[in-house]
């Protein structure tokens, strides 16, 4: 395939895998560059700059295909402003190709200096926004793309509740830069429509947790094959931070907390990443939050990456000739 | 343009209007049909003289095929419906009912059936009933849309059904179609789009409003008429949000619509409270977001007006005439297809 992301990097398919907490590590990533997509090292997941800069490396020892960083600037209670900063000055030092920030844009959170000490080391900087107004200061910043993240996606949405089907184009009208479509991605088909609707690569998560090379339980993959889209939650609106994941246990009693009032130290432990991490390993789905996107009603199977990238990539090609077909006669 | 909903309809270009209550009137209507779309007359706020003088216009208007809508849930619309039947109006849109017999006495005079959707289930039962096709409504569409998004919503349910897909929530323009066929469907129905173009009825304060809201300036909550709706973000819109249902201006508004519908208030109130309690609140909903709306469209009162607005008013950014609206959609579906063919390719 041909757009100006596949352009930007170098790669056969502008699908790129999105940050996923404890799941985006060099072996799982390398299987999505490998498979000529985009894989994700999540930078939360290392806290030291030494154990950062080994899993960049050992990805690059993996893959000799391009990959993306995820630098999540939220207030975390394990990850702070200085980790942030330490982040940003190991990709800059190992010259990764590109990195998604999310959150607080990072020339806010960590100031201009860093973008310049990316923009010198030769990173393509993508800013994950919800609305047009960010999209448009992370263009003035100098960023070299845009994730536009609808309110399907599963995490933390923005709290604009603008869908993908809205955003993708309202955002592509209005900065230069390419866009990049999250939320409600997970087949050719959704590919086929992010590009028509003026995006120029999809970014996805759920999809990829069902997938072979995921270092994740089997019966977390089992599961999103057989949860449908109408089977994911928005909570935590009360604490002023949303997010969207299954619909389980755990967030049910999360949104009845929530409901009567309940105190933001009652949801905490309910809430707690390392909660999530026993989850992916044990495979319970019922006692962390699971944080997928509505996509899930479209996840049937669990191909390898490659099987996954090269299906959607036809599916995709099929769907554009037929509808191109259609609608020239 | 050639999909399942051309066909089945005979038409030229898969668009189809949304019935959108006092604004899919007969020259609406029959602007979209002539232009090769299919208008939908909305019936809700027309008693069954109203519907068929309606229906008497628009085929003075036009000789292309066009639809009408029906909720049957309203005390009234059954007999709306029974005049649609008698008027033999090609296309029926029914939401909020039982379908059956509606779709039986269609297909005896050669009539085709839509039915308005949210889930699969509720579409399983549409094409169960026999229903020829489905409008599904997503998540970002004004009024009664799905919590799941377009994006998710309509592959999804292309892959379940036999009949076609009509995809509605998030549509205005020739990306948004090409988009929509990609996903497998075989036609977009617009309403917010269509609300802001020269022939709409719809109060030009609202027009210009439309222009000037963005994605993210509507509100989607089961407050505003008992069943999950998206309207523009106003001062009325954030007052529901807080208050909820009321009942005692239920009762008065009530009686606004049994004027309107030509119904005798007894009528209507015992009507409405032998449907049992569930419904009977719905329709107390009804009854106050009915003149909500009312003041929206008519009066153009854009605080205190309830208008169903979807997030694609962020796309639109021009009041154009319905067919020059319909051949831009047209072109530009195209060129977006051609662009991407090299793309994918």
């Amino acid at each position: 395939m041909k757009t100006k992301i596949t352009e930007m990097f170098g790669i056969e398919y502008p699908i790129l895998c999105g940050a996923m907490m404890w799941l985006c590590k060099p072996a799982f990533c390398a299987a999505i560059s490998n498979a000529g997509g985009m894989g994700n090292v999540t930078a939360g997941n290392y806290e030291t700059d030494a154990a950062f800069r080994d899993a960049i490396r050992e990805t690059r020892k993996l893959t000799k295909k391009p990959f993306m960083v995820n630098i999540t600037m939220l207030p975390s209670v394990r990850i702070t402003a200085e980790h942030h900063k330490m982040y940003i000055r190991v990709c800059a030092e190992e010259k990764v190709d590109g990195i998604e920030f999310s959150g607080m844009p990072a020339d806010r959170a960590a100031g201009m200096e860093y973008i310049e000490m990316l923009k010198k080391a030769g990173v393509k900087l993508f800013h994950k926004v919800g609305s047009v107004r960010h999209a448009v200061h992370a263009e003035k910043v100098g960023y070299d793309g845009i994730y536009a993240a609808g309110i399907e996606e599963g995490g933390h949405p923005l709290n604009d509740d603008v869908t993908s089907m809205v955003l993708t184009p309202r955002i592509a009208e209005t900065v230069k830069i390419p866009v990049v479509t999250v939320g409600g991605i997970a087949d050719g088909r959704t590919l086929a429509a992010a590009l028509a609707l003026g995006a120029e690569g999809v970014m996805m998560a759920s999809r990829f947790v069902a997938t072979r090379e995921c270092p994740v339980h089997e019966n977390i993959k089992q599961e999103l094959v057989k949860r449908q889209e109408f089977e994911t939650v928005i909570y935590g609106k009360s604490i002023g931070l949303q997010g969207r994941g299954l619909k389980t246990k755990v967030l049910q009693e999360v949104l009845a907390i929530e409901e009567r009032g309940g105190a933001f130290e009652e949801l905490l432990p309910l809430l707690s990443g390392l909660r999530v991490k026993q989850a992916w390993e044990t495979g319970d789905v019922d006692y962390a939050p699971l944080m997928v996107g509505q996509s899930i009603g479209l996840i049937g199977d669990i191909p390898t990456c490659r099987e996954l990238l090269e299906r959607m990539a036809r599916e995709a090609r099929e769907q554009a000739e037929k509808t191109q077909r259609a609608c020239a006669a | 343009m050639k999909t399942q909903i051309t066909e089945l309809f005979g038409i030229r270009y898969p668009l189809v209007l949304s019935g959108m209550s006092w604004i899919s009137v007969p020259k609406m209507v029959a602007a979209v049909s002539n232009a090769g779309g299919l208008g939908i007359l909305a019936t809700g706020p027309l008693n069954p003289d109203e519907v068929r003088e309606a229906v008497r216009e628009i085929r003075s208007l036009t000789d292309r095929p066009f639809g009408a809508n029906t909720s049957l849930v309203l005390p009234g619309a059954r007999d709306n419906a029974r005049a649609l039947l008698e008027e033999r109006v090609p296309v029926i849109n029914f939401a909020l009912g039982k379908g059956d017999w509606l779709i039986r006495e269609a297909h005896a005079y050669g009539g085709k059936v839509i039915s308005t959707v949210v889930n699969l289930h509720q579409a399983s039962r549409a094409q169960d009933q026999g229903a020829d096709a489905v409008i599904a409504t997503g998540y970002e569409a004004a009024g009664h849309g799905s919590p799941v998004t377009s994006l998710v919503l309509i592959p999804h349910l292309v892959d379940r059904l036999r009949i076609p897909v009509i995809a509605a929530g998030g549509f205005s323009d020739g990306r948004g179609l090409a988009a929509a066929l990609s996903l497998g469907a075989s036609a977009v129905a617009m309403g917010t789009r269509f609300m802001t173009t020269r022939e709409s009825a719809l109060h030009g304060n609202y027009k210009k409003a439309s222009l000037e809201k963005d994605v993210y300036d509507t509100l989607y909550s089961p407050r505003f008429d008992g069943i999950p709706c998206r309207v523009v973000d106003n001062r009325a819109a954030r007052r529901a949000l807080k208050s909820g249902l009321n009942l005692p201006a239920a009762f008065f508004n009530s009686r606004i619509i049994a004027a309107q519908l030509r119904l005798p208030y007894w009528k209507l109130f015992f009507g409405v409270l032998a449907s049992g309690w569930k419904n009977a609140r719905q329709l107390a909903y009804f009854a106050n977001a009915y003149k909500r709306i009312l003041v929206a469209t008519e009066q153009g009162d854009t605080e205190e007006g309830l208008l169903p607005m979807g997030q694609v008013t962020g796309l639109v950014h021009d009041e154009p005439a319905v067919a020059e609206l319909v051949e831009r959609i047209v072109r530009e579906a195209r060129e977006v297809l051609e662009d991407r063919r090299a793309m994918v390719s």
